[in-house]
């Protein structure tokens, strides 16, 4: 079954996300911070990466991300966003945002489930 | 009236007898009569007073009546000379009227003639004071009008808002300094196209006030970055002048210096964005549980839902504190215009905010003692603030202790302030996030404050209330062994 990293640094978003992804078989691992986060994925390349935008600081999370796509990882990213509607940010795909799908929180696990699985699926698809 | 008072008349005339018999028939008639013997005695007489009216003798053996004629004018152009000469000198007589005499009497004259004569140079002597009476006062008002002119310029000059003033064909008419400088511009000539010149958001704008006059006539403002990255933002005010046929003569471009404003703007969106995000997290987590407690197609332990919900709690309690908290900082804000000043004991308000914390002290064992030297003097403070300022910072050296830990809590008088020393044996901060101890909402991460809760506001609360009593906080703080924050807070000495 497919392993997904989950980097966020709230421990109950963690805790719910792990979860609701548990229940549909996938693989958990999770990072609560960056570093730990950059680690989880060097150590056990997941098939797909949980991410928020905020970390310890409001663009962690695209900062990973562009790492990750810097260094050839190019597993699919989906990013967590909470206020970026609300303040006007909309944010889209493109070179300084190399994520492929985002969930807006408060996360519907329908959503969430249906977009880890397309991006899987796709995934498969391609190799 | 001019015409009521006595007149005053000059006679120079050298036959004497003449003389005294002119003066004696004058003042029967009421006239103050001066009379001169000579030429120049009537001249430094005539010189020297302003005469109404002076009768001049021409064939004097000293000096020409014309001569005196001359220089009483030039003294006093507005005294009414009459030129008396005998048969054999007409010429003269035309002469002295060329100078400026007012008439002339032929010699000898009767009493009626001299009188008709007199009367008409009174005549003549009010229009002459009437005249330049409107002469004086039409000057004085040129120099007001003067004077106006370079009142406004220096108005309009001193003035910090930019002004640019531009006729129908986009020449410049006026401008002032302060708009040089907003357009960094050396100089602009009076009549220069000035309009290809501006930015091209204010020359767009004020195209669009020309094009928007065929139909009405009002004013268009825009506010326009003229120095990027938020060095200069100005706004503009376009507005259109109509002469009387109410056609547009020109256009009035005010410029006002908005930068200040718009930082502000800027720091209170970035705070709206973090106070949303921090407000959403809780709700966010706490929706994530509640959707897996009501969808049955999650298998969830007895014991797992038990945990949802105790977290669910822990999160709103979370959230409910950081309204609070935020209710607070606006508080103290409106605070600073009512106050409830008072003279506080502080050894006494610190004492009882450690009492308050009894129950934490104990649940970690944590020693606290407070040293004050004596004869403090007493601050002048709101009690609830101050409170609220020492709570704060003994609950922060509790919560980020560790175990049987201890709190040193020192007080002194230091040159007109009232210095507290808070220490605590604690997990202490990385100069990183020392740095940005007083930011809103930050809160150290990492391994050793993960488990501890807070809303990020407590030391931005701390910091507005010392901010708002002029006082200042240091903070000294190694990671893993401790923090020290001195609060300044200025108090006059007891006497």
């Amino acid at each position: 079954m497919a392993l997904i990293a989950i980097i966020d640094d709230d421990p109950d978003i963690l805790d719910t996300s792990s979860l609701v992804l548990n229940s549909k078989g996938f693989k958990i691992i999770t990072a609560n911070n960056p570093d730990d986060g950059y680690k989880i994925v060097k150590e056990n390349a997941p098939d797909l990466i949980i991410l928020d935008v905020m970390l310890n600081e409001p663009d962690d999370g695209f900062f990973l991300a562009q790492k990750f796509r810097k260094e050839k990882i190019d597993t699919p990213i989906i990013m967590y966003t909470s206020v970026s509607k609300a303040i006007g940010m909309e944010f889209g795909i493109n070179e300084l945002v190399p994520v492929n799908e985002f969930v807006e929180k408060p996360i519907s696990p329908a959503e969430l489930i249906k977009k880890v699985e397309t991006l899987l699926k796709k995934k498969g698809e391609n190799k | 009236m001019e015409s009521d008072r006595t007149k005053n008349v000059l006679i120079v005339d050298d036959e004497r007898a003449l003389c005294q018999g002119t003066k004696r028939l004058l003042e029967d008639e009421g006239y103050c009569v001066s009379t001169a013997e000579n030429g120049s005695e009537g001249i430094s007489l005539g010189t020297c007073v302003e005469y109404d009216i002076a009768l001049i003798d021409l064939k004097m053996p000293d000096i020409n009546g014309l001569k005196v004629l001359t220089e009483i004018l030039k003294a006093h152009p507005n005294t009414v000379c009459i030129v008396a000469t005998g048969y054999a000198s007409y010429e003269t007589a035309i002469e002295a009227t060329k100078i400026g005499a007012f008439s002339y009497i032929p010699k000898p004259f009767t009493s009626e003639e001299l009188l008709r004569l007199l009367n008409q140079a009174e005549y003549k002597r009010e229009i002459l004071i009437e005249k330049a009476k409107w002469t004086k006062e039409r000057e004085e008002r040129l120099l007001e009008v003067a004077f106006e002119k370079t009142r406004l310029n220096t108005i309009i000059n001193s003035i910090s808002d930019g002004l640019l003033v531009i006729n129908k064909n986009s020449e410049a008419v006026l401008f002032n300094p302060s708009l040089l400088k907003f357009l960094e511009l050396d100089n602009i000539k009076i009549e220069e196209r000035i309009i290809d010149r501006l930015h091209p958001e204010l020359s767009n704008l004020i195209n669009k006030v020309f094009s928007a006059s065929k139909k009405e006539k009002k004013s268009y403002s825009a506010q326009i970055e003229l120095k990027a990255d938020n060095q200069l933002y100005v706004e503009a005010t376009c507005s259109p002048v109509v002469n009387h046929d109410g056609e547009i003569a020109g256009i009035v471009v005010v410029l006002k210096d908005i930068t200040n404003l718009k930082k502000i703007e800027l720091l209170k969106s970035q705070f709206v964005s973090m106070v949303s995000h921090e407000l959403k997290a809780p709700l966010a987590a706490v929706n994530g549980y509640l959707q897996l407690l009501s969808d049955k197609s999650f298998l969830i332990t007895e014991e797992q839902k038990q945990s949802f919900i105790l977290k669910s709690q822990k999160r709103i309690d979370g959230l409910l504190k950081m309204i609070n908290d935020l209710l607070d900082l606006s508080r103290i804000e409106l605070k600073k215009i009512r106050r409830e000043i008072e003279n506080l004991d502080l050894t006494e308000l610190i004492k009882s905010a450690i009492e308050l914390f009894q129950l934490n002290l104990k649940a970690k064992n944590i020693s606290v003692t407070f040293n004050a030297k004596s004869n403090m003097p007493k601050l002048k403070g709101d009690r609830e603030e101050i409170g609220r300022l020492f709570t704060n910072l003994i609950g922060n050296a509790i919560k980020y202790n560790c175990e049987n830990g201890f709190i040193k809590i020192t007080m002194e008088y230091l040159s007109h302030f009232i210095v507290v020393a808070i220490q605590d044996g604690g997990i202490g901060m990385k100069p990183e996030e020392k740095k940005k101890l007083f930011h809103e909402f930050f809160r150290a991460k990492n391994e050793l404050t993960k488990d501890i809760s807070g809303t990020g506001l407590g030391l931005s609360i701390v910091k507005h209330i010392v901010d708002s009593y002029s006082g200042k906080i240091e903070v000294e703080s190694e990671y893993k062994v401790g923090t020290i924050i001195k609060i300044f807070l200025p108090a006059f000495e007891k006497n």
